[in-house]
């Protein structure tokens, strides 16, 4: 299936990069690609609205690639990337919180998108459910931003996680119980996003409809 | 390995997940990890925290795969890498991770191949020709071993993924190959010694040789390597043996640029020459 450029969200590039990436996708072994998989990291950990859609281009670029030369260098160096953003992820967050906002989007969305055989990558399992744990601690919960993305990966997500290792979305949960039940000082949106999730998830990662119209009928409206 | 050794390697490989490793209880573990990568049925194993690089090998009892990963390579190593520096970079452990899947999916086709072949032999009642080599014993003589076919299948990547190999598959559809004359990739779930096995790699490779690109002046690698050389007096001497004028073995041996043939010295001794595919032969007589 053709993606449209549109889908990839690379409007925010200048138009230099813009060209680059489109070649990328054409023919990759025109292109620097582990300079390619930087411009992608670095803009995913600025542009929110990027973050969330940058799986999609990866995967076409490590698809393109593979095909043309079974090359592999731009999925071995954007995962190393995500590997020391992740080790940094601590000093990350006390720097700008909209910066490990933004990392956790992506490493969830390249989660979902870059599949092996198929199959998620095993070597992001943990570290997608060490950044989600993150979240899900106490200072975290104070803030409406970490909540929305904590909630937001979940969705996306959620179901694919716990099919690959079933007892750390336990672990992750008794954390949002938690949360919800003895937090002092969560605002009620906040409230509000975990309790929706706690019904999400015991749905078997889906809402009910008259849950769906309680949490959404206003939006639709 | 010894049992001391082993067991301060896991720790300090351990401490390394700490991190990561918050959840302790081998309950826990085993059961997530009761199933392997590729969704078969494990034996229960003693799980021991988060040897997550190892996969499943974390039994106490299961010595043999520490060894095995011992001599795990990485594409980008020339041997085998000692497991405290092994590489713990995503990029290797998706690599590594996509290859052991590959080569699972290869065994379940491969054993659906053979066991259609046995069916078929029973079903023809012919008699077998030669032991060992014949398709309808295979099924009870696969290779299983997870490292040795994962280490094989390294092996042959290298070999496909170079020009040569390219320009081959290109040129020489698959039904069109004639035993003997076309390099045949070395079937990996043989049974084979290692020595057995690393020679037919390494003449599965020199043979993929004859299909190297040319140079860009249009002249093989060959007559460019002899010049470098300064082989040019020598290669006008009327030569007695056939190294040298085979095309299967020249391109190989001339390709190495450690060889220094001095005179006639070297040129009664083709056997070294066509071993030293990638080792310096300096010393040749």
């Amino acid at each position: 299936m053709e993606n449209s450029t549109e889908d990839y969200r690379i409007q925010s590039f200048d138009l230099d990069t813009q060209v680059l990436l489109k070649t990328a996708l054409k023919d990759p072994s025109a292109v620097n690609l582990e300079k390619v998989s930087n411009i992608i990291v670095d803009q995913s950990l600025k542009d929110q609205v990027f973050s969330k859609e940058a799986g999609r281009i990866c995967y076409t670029i490590v698809q393109a690639e593979a095909k043309q030369s079974n090359g592999n260098v731009f999925r071995r160096n954007l995962l190393n990337r995500l590997q020391q953003e992740f080790k940094s992820r601590e000093e990350t967050r006390a720097r700008s919180l909209q910066e490990w906002v933004c990392y956790v989007t992506f490493i969830c969305n390249i989660f979902d998108y870059l599949k092996v055989n198929n199959m998620p990558m095993v070597a992001l399992v943990h570290p997608v459910y060490d950044c989600l744990m993150r979240l899900a601690q106490p200072d975290a919960l104070m803030n409406e931003e970490e909540v929305d993305c904590l909630v937001l990966q979940l969705h996306r997500i959620g179901e694919q996680l716990e099919k690959v290792n079933g007892p750390r979305m336990d672990e992750l949960f008794f954390l949002l119980r938690d949360g919800f039940l003895l937090q002092e000082g969560l605002t009620s949106m906040a409230r509000l996003l975990l309790l929706e999730i706690l019904e999400f998830r015991a749905g078997g990662w889906m809402l009910s409809s008259t849950a769906h119209k309680y949490y959404y009928s206003e939006i639709a409206d | 390995m010894s049992e001391w050794t082993r067991d301060r390697r896991r720790d300090a490989h351990r401490s390394q997940h700490d991190e990561r490793c918050r959840r302790s209880g081998p309950s826990q573990w085993s059961h997530c990890r009761k199933r392997g990568i590729d969704g078969s049925l494990r034996a229960n194993r003693e799980a021991e925290g988060c040897d997550r690089e190892n996969g499943r090998h974390t039994d106490n009892s299961y010595r043999h795969s520490d060894n095995r990963h011992s001599s795990f390579t990485t594409p980008e190593s020339a041997g085998p890498v000692s497991r405290c520096g092994r590489q713990a970079d995503w990029g290797s452990q998706v690599e590594d991770d996509e290859m052991r899947r590959g080569v699972h999916r290869d065994m379940q086709r491969y054993r659906r191949r053979i066991l259609g072949a046995e069916v078929t032999q029973r079903e023809r009642k012919t008699s077998s020709g030669s032991s060992g080599s014949c398709d309808s014993r295979e099924g009870e003589n696969i290779e299983t071993d997870e490292a040795v076919l994962l280490r094989r299948q390294k092996q042959i990547n290298y070999g496909k993924n170079t020009l040569a190999y390219d320009r081959y598959i290109k040129e020489v559809p698959k039904h069109m190959r004639q035993p003997g004359v076309h390099p045949k990739t070395p079937n990996k779930f043989r049974k084979y010694s290692r020595r057995s096995w690393d020679q037919q790699i390494k003449l599965w490779k020199v043979k993929l040789h004859a299909w190297d690109p040319p140079t860009e002046d249009g002249r093989d690698n060959l007559l460019d390597n002899i010049e470098e050389l300064g082989l040019d007096d020598v290669m006008d001497i009327e030569l007695d043996f056939p190294t040298l004028s085979d095309s299967q073995n020249a391109p190989a041996a001339l390709s190495t640029h450690s060889l220094s043939l001095e005179g006639e010295d070297c040129l009664g001794t083709p056997v070294k020459i066509q071993k030293t595919e990638t080792t310096a032969e300096s010393d040749t007589v």
